[in-house]
């Protein structure tokens, strides 16, 4: 399944920390969706002095060690909805799509939104852009190191083309 | 009609999990259920994998609580492997445990459990929250519980390489020892843990046992279970966080096994109900007697009450001494109130970072002796640490080249499973009659089992997306009465 439409490439300031963030459990089967995109952008590509890529099983209150000083974030993780659309769909989310986040779910699985919202609060430099690039999966409670075929389908796809995006400097 | 109240997801848990309340006719809560989707096929995915990977893979199964399975995994490869690990090994393991008991308790307070009582159980629910509590503690304090769990983490990345998801974990020891200058460090963020810890249970005395109307909340009956006890303890039967005996007391304080747990399946059995997917455990003399309290039960509970209810005391001095007031305070020992979970934990930080400055202090933290490398396979091992949240065990079986045939795993939230469903039945019934079935009753609900912290062995790092919460009830034909919704 084709990902999404692709998004205008956004241009990184020469001056603008990135961090691209691949979250995920890698032995729960589709879950792992995200660290494998991350590794697979490694594999490819050259890198950039501004640009970091992590791979993270992490969630909630832990991500704040991890995003804190980037200006922007891009995170892929895998996600499930109710929605109609199939297994390896990938959805261009920002945070305002994430709902209202006041009622945090668990402090070490804090939703990204209200974590964020705790660094500011707390003082800490958080991301002014947040980007995610959410691949729709359907099972994730099976022990397992393989991705089914329609979510792995989607790695070489939308590493591509977020090293398209990642490549595009403005230079000004 | 019969109606029946759904809670679900449940807020402020790790995990997936739903609560169900069934209702009588009469509009009162005839029972109550906590229904958990488990993560499938564990045994499976590890058979034929050399069992010297488990202590890499397991802290996969949890993004909460990583550091106790690898610890539990590791120490059953020194079994499997027939070695003991070195003095300084043993340091350098429980420095590390300590430091994650310091920050995964403080989190647990103020985080999770903490805003039911410093913001209130009748707040807001968009108050009743880490937010909520920054809002009302102040920022320097929250401040303050983010440094200390900072300071623990680095602690943990130092010996783990990375925290929360600690790599490393080797038959008879460790694979980094400590210098001179970290042991300085690591002292510095002992004595800033024990005085945060004891800052921490200040200010729980000050604004809940203080106050007679969250004191009242704790010595509710509604909040109150008899059952027994169980927790590791070490020579002088004191709480031990890392290694000794199991030590399980009767409803009444009355010891009533204590076994290394080598021998854990003469004392520990699972029963499956069909209405959750969580294998639910029991004591095995006992046999299964069903989901009640109090005389002919067979439940028991685990975790830092029931620590300290399984023990004779404190293993620190400071600790011993909060131990002590709470239950004077609480007015019985074994103390059955469920809210009062959170009172343990925070003494148990306290025990942790006093713990933590007696192996800072240990001349034998910087020796270079590190690994017991006399390792002879005998191809089973049982490894058996307390968790945060209770009692956890790794059970593995390997053929003769060391590839696993068998992995057994029991968790701290399965021994409370039984237990929880009955702390929500008891919270339900006192809160919820006539039908009525308000927000803040059915926090109170859910209260009762935020107490046990439960970690649902979660499926983790999926973006939550929205969360929506609703309550259902429905009448026997399953016609939908009433719909009760927040954060939508």
């Amino acid at each position: 399944m084709a990902p999404h439409k692709a998004t205008a490439p956004f241009f990184i300031m020469a001056s603008q920390k990135t961090l691209v963030l691949g979250l995920g459990n890698t032995i729960l089967g589709d879950d792992g969706i995200g660290i494998r995109v991350v590794r697979e952008i490694r594999k490819t590509w050259a890198g950039h002095p501004q640009i970091e890529l992590v791979e993270a099983s992490l969630a909630g209150m832990v991500l704040l060690d991890v995003i804190t000083g980037f200006d922007k974030v891009i995170v892929v993780d895998a996600i499930m909805t109710a929605d109609l659309n199939p297994a390896g769909f990938v959805y261009e989310l920002t945070l305002d799509d994430l709902g209202e986040v006041l009622l945090p779910y668990a402090s070490h699985a804090l939703d990204l939104k209200t974590t964020i919202e705790l660094g500011k609060r707390l003082g800490y430099k958080m991301p002014a852009t947040v980007q995610i690039c959410a691949i729709k999966i359907e099972e994730n409670t099976l022990f397992t190191e393989a991705l089914t075929p329609p979510v792995e389908h989607v790695v070489p796809i939308l590493a591509e083309r977020l090293i398209r995006e990642l490549s595009s400097l403005n230079p000004s | 009609m019969g109606k029946r109240i759904s809670i679900n997801p449940v807020t402020r848990l790790e995990g997936h999990g739903k609560i169900e309340i069934f209702l009588n006719d009469q509009g009162d809560v005839e029972d109550a259920y906590f229904q958990v989707t488990e993560l499938r096929g564990f045994e499976r995915f590890c058979l034929g994998r050399p069992v010297e990977e488990m202590p890499r893979i397991v802290p996969n199964i949890c993004g909460v609580c990583p550091t106790p399975h690898n610890m539990a995994s590791t120490k059953a490869l020194d079994k499997v492997y027939g070695v003991e690990p070195t003095v300084t090994a043993k340091l350098i393991r429980q420095l590390q445990y300590n430091a994650f008991y310091v920050e995964d308790h403080f989190i647990h307070f103020f985080f999770l459990g903490g805003p039911d009582f410093v913001v209130g159980p009748n707040a807001d629910p968009a108050e009743r929250n880490i937010l909520g509590v920054i809002q009302k503690v102040g920022m320097e304090i929250a401040g303050k519980v983010i440094e200390v769990r900072k300071r623990c983490r680095d602690i943990l990345r130092l010996l783990g390489s990375k925290a929360p998801h600690p790599e490393g974990g080797l038959p008879g020891g460790v694979s980094r020892g400590i210098t001179e200058e970290e042991r300085v460090t690591i002292k510095e963020t002992a004595d800033y843990a024990v005085e945060f810890a004891k800052f921490a249970l200040q200010l729980f005395k000050n604004v809940v046992v203080r106050n007679p109307e969250y004191l009242d909340l704790v010595l509710n009956d509604a909040y109150n279970l008899n059952t027994y006890y169980m927790g590791m303890v070490d020579e002088n039967k004191c709480v031990n966080f890392y290694d000794g005996n199991i030590r399980v007391v009767n409803p009444e304080g009355k010891e009533r096994a204590l076994f290394d747990p080598q021998f854990y399946t003469d004392h520990i059995a699972e029963w499956v109900e069909p209405w959750t997917y969580i294998r639910l455990t029991y004591l095995k003399v006992l046999g299964w007697q069903g989901l009640k309290e109090g005389y002919g039960s067979s439940l028991y509970r685990v975790g830092p009450l029931a620590r300290l209810n399984a023990s004779k005391g404190m293993a620190t001095p400071e600790a011993q001494a909060e131990y002590e007031e709470m239950y004077a305070i609480l007015g019985n020992k074994p103390a059955h109130n469920t809210l009062a979970f959170h009172w343990a934990r925070l003494i148990e930080a306290l025990q942790a970072a006093e713990d933590m400055q007696r192996i800072a202090g240990d001349p034998a933290l910087t020796s270079k002796d590190i690994r017991n490398m006399n390792l002879r396979l005998t191809k089973k091992g049982i490894g058996c640490v307390e968790a945060a949240r209770g009692t956890l065990i790794h059970h593995y079986e390997t053929d003769d080249k060391g590839l696993l045939t068998k992995a057994n795993l029991i968790v701290a939230t399965q021994h409370n499973a039984a237990p929880i469903c009955l702390s929500v039945k008891k919270a339900a019934q006192g809160f919820i009659k006539g039908g009525e079935a308000k927000e803040g009753l059915l926090n109170m609900v859910e209260m009762a089992f935020r107490a046990y912290d439960p970690c649902l062995g979660c499926a983790t790092h999926t973006l939550p997306g929205t969360m929506p919460f609703e309550v259902v009830l429905r009448d026997r034909q399953g016609n939908v009465v009433e719909r009760i919704s927040r954060g939508l």
